[in-house]
């Protein structure tokens, strides 16, 4: 038996799949483009711009539903996750729109990638946990959050190394800063893949985890 | 997508010295259906406890055997204990009548006594169990009047018939005339479900602001009323109980996938 | 004929059928009517309602007649009341249904052999004489069961919701029927009540082996009494033509008090309504 709230979540539950695929392409390209030494930043401010308007959309979906149908229990929940994750898939546009802009100013210009070992490794763990992260969604997993977490704490380690090393070397104060922004960014974009792995998390078992 | 693993049923053995009221192993028939099965149940003092399920699931015939008023239906039997403060009320020695006043009830269809003036009403409780001797009727009347949030409605027509008034005001003249007696426990059978959406929730603010002189357990078929006024809510299914806990628990995350089949509109 | 015209006929028809048998049904009625006031009403003075049949009055017949209702009423109400109570309050027992049958078949008792058995408990029996005792037992068998049925249906009527009301105060079932219950089927019992009394008003049968009938006044509960029935049925065997208007006199009394009574229902149960 097919409630009326039925018809709504799933309007609003591919609404926030879209959204993750495309904050998925907007990351994949600024890495692609940043390590390739390609200026993406129109496609990747595109992808960004989409995932603002459709952060909107999802919390006017979620706002109708509640005050038409005041769900409760586990829609109430899915309600009240879903419009955390549009934030954060909204985030990881953002950030990756950051990175191609970071990118494009000071790439042509300078050396972004100091170390390549410690980047190509924070990149591949922030790749992998953002496609993680949107797997969990579509698959409505709560217990990735827990390797979530885990990749979380491996890409902050190597952040902090990699900040350590550029204290330590003496560098152009544009390369120090360009390396700077974008492995802030990426760090960035992996604490917000936990968060939608806690969202998630929280649909399935009704707890508030906070595992960053 | 439910990853859960927990118990599902609530199972209370001991019996709780600190509750107001508490059923043990409670069992009802109507000849030979059974209305309640072996229902295990706290209701805490001073606060609200809703109970809540689908149509014939039980809530009423529970509610009538916390006041004794299911024994009075023929065919009625009953089997276990309720016991208000720690003492059984269906032991041999105890008088129902007696019960009944410290248990008081409200119904679904307000019914004022129809040959009685809105005072009588309210007083008629005193007056027809003997318990207004020494008493000064026009100040309990009053006082009850107030608490149920009738009083400055009606206190110049105190000599008008009960009947003359609107149903949210009907309502809550049976709350007064309920409330007068000082019972402990306040029983409400779906108070609201004849009356419109203003009357409605005017007695719900009433509920919440009795739970501080009285134990208040309510029957609602409306979830959202359950969890607008009430601090525990139970649901009860086929007669069983299913599930027993604090209302926000219940309503964000139910340990039952009946609970949340049923709170979610699922089936029922 | 198109099939509006003939339906249009048909219900016609049928409509002047009903009004022809409702005028043939209220004939008899106004027949009746017209003939006891027509005859009655001449016989009507201050004299021929209050002095003896020597005197040319029939004051003894209605003195009677009041006598018996007031006889009966005082022992037959409370009786009826009560059973009636019983039987709405009490009664989901297998003794009360059997209680009920035998209540409905003496309602429809035949009130001759009423009279008779009256006759042959109390005039034969204990009293030992024709006695207004006599009649007022007789007609209390009519009118018992007439006001037990009344009252229970009357009881019936109060929703239940009222008794549980009372009861969830922990009112005690006795006082529930008595200060909740019978208040609130008032209108209902004084209605009962009061056909009651009016329908053995008028009862004959009853009353020719039990008070025989009488010229004179109450003579004391040991003596036969008049009363207005055997007064006109008396009366109208009589070949003089003076006692038989006398007869018809009666009737329209006899008429006037049962028509007053109903009218008291009338005003009774309006006055509910409007509540």
């Amino acid at each position: 038996m097919s409630r009326l709230l039925d018809i709504g979540l799933e309007q609003l539950t591919s609404i926030v799949l879209k959204m993750g695929e495309a904050a998925e392409k907007a990351v994949r390209t600024s890495i692609a483009g940043f390590m390739g030494g390609q200026d993406v930043s129109e496609q990747v401010s595109e992808l960004s711009e989409m995932l603002v308007t459709m952060t909107v959309t999802v919390e006017d979906k979620a706002f109708e539903l509640i005050v038409k149908y005041q769900p409760v229990a586990s829609d109430l929940r899915i309600i009240n996750s879903y419009m955390k994750i549009a934030y954060d898939f909204e985030r990881y546009g953002r950030y990756a729109w950051d990175i191609s802009l970071t990118h494009q100013r000071f790439a042509a210009s300078r050396k972004c990638v100091h170390n390549e070992d410690l980047m190509g490794k924070i990149v591949d763990k922030t790749m992998h946990m953002v496609r993680k992260s949107i797997e969990a969604l579509r698959d409505n997993n709560g217990e990735m959050v827990k390797s979530l977490a885990e990749t979380e704490n491996e890409v902050d380690k190597i952040y902090s190394a990699y900040l350590d090393i550029l204290a330590e070397t003496p560098l152009a104060a544009e390369d120090g800063i360009c390396n700077l922004l974008v492995i802030r960014y990426l760090e960035r974009i992996a604490d917000h893949a936990t968060y939608v792995g806690e969202a998630i998390y929280y649909i399935a078992t009704g707890e508030k985890i906070i595992l960053r | 997508m439910n990853n859960k693993n927990k118990e599902t049923t609530v199972n209370i053995e001991q019996v709780r010295p600190d509750a107001k009221m508490q059923s043990i192993t409670l069992n009802a028939w109507f000849g030979s259906k059974q209305a309640l099965k072996e229902i295990n149940l706290t209701v805490e003092a001073n606060a609200v406890t809703a109970i809540i399920g689908p149509s014939g699931c039980g809530k009423s015939t529970f509610i009538r055997c916390l006041n004794r008023m299911h024994e009075l239906v023929p065919n009625a039997r009953m089997s276990g204990q309720v016991l208000l403060d720690g003492k059984n009320i269906y032991s041999n020695e105890t008088d129902p009548v007696q019960i009944r006043r410290r248990v008081g009830m409200v119904f679904q269809k307000p019914n004022p006594f129809p040959t009685m003036s809105i005072f009588d009403n309210v007083a008629a409780g005193l007056k027809l169990t003997g318990t207004k001797k020494g008493q000064n009727l026009d100040e309990i009347v009053k006082k009850s009047l107030q608490q149920a949030t009738l009083w400055d409605e009606v206190k110049d027509d105190l000599k008008k018939p009960g009947t003359s008034i609107s149903g949210g005001q009907q309502q809550r003249l049976c709350i007064a005339r309920a409330i007068a007696l000082q019972p402990e426990v306040i029983l409400m059978d779906e108070p609201c479900s004849a009356l419109d959406p203003v009357a409605t929730a005017k007695i719900e603010e009433l509920i919440v602001s009795l739970k501080h002189d009285y134990t208040v357990v309510i029957v609602t078929h409306n979830m959202q009323q359950a969890a607008r006024v009430s601090d525990f809510t139970t649901f009860l299914y086929l007669g069983e109980l299913v599930e027993y806990g604090d209302t926000r628990s219940m309503f964000e995350n139910p340990k039952s996938e009946i609970t949340e089949k049923y709170i979610t509109g699922k089936f029922g | 004929m198109t099939n509006y015209i003939l339906r249009k006929f048909k219900n016609r028809l049928f409509f002047i059928l009903c009004a022809v048998c409702v005028v043939i049904a209220v004939i008899p009625l106004l027949s009746i009517l017209y003939e006891v006031v027509s005859r009655g009403a001449p016989q009507l003075s201050i004299n021929f309602i209050t002095q003896k049949d020597a005197d040319g009055g029939i004051g003894p017949a209605i003195q009677g007649t009041l006598i018996l209702i007031g006889l009966t009423s005082v022992v037959g109400i409370p009786l009826g009341v009560l059973s009636g109570v019983y039987l709405a309050e009490f009664g989901n027992n297998k003794y009360a249904a059997s209680i009920r049958t035998v209540n409905d078949v003496l309602t429809e008792f035949p009130s001759i052999v009423v009279g008779i058995t009256a006759f042959g408990v109390v005039v034969l029996g204990i009293m030992g004489s024709y006695s207004p005792l006599a009649g007022a037992v007789a007609l209390s068998f009519i009118l018992i069961p007439i006001v037990a049925r009344t009252t229970e249906e009357s009881l019936k009527l109060v929703p239940n919701s009222v008794r549980e009301a009372a009861l969830a105060l922990g009112v005690h079932k006795w006082r529930t029927t008595l200060s909740v219950v019978l208040p609130a089927a008032k209108g209902g019992l004084v209605t009962g009540t009061l056909l009651a009394i009016a329908r053995i008003a008028g009862e004959t049968a009853p009353l020719i082996m039990t008070v025989l009938g009488n010229a004179y006044f109450f003579q004391g509960f040991s003596s036969p009494m008049d009363a207005l029935p055997l007064r006109i049925w008396r009366d109208s065997l009589q070949p003089y033509a003076n006692l038989q208007a006398q007869g018809w006199g009666a009737a329209l009394v006899l008429i006037l008090i049962v028509l007053s009574l109903n009218i008291a229902v009338r005003m009774a149960s309006r006055g509910r309504l409007r509540r």
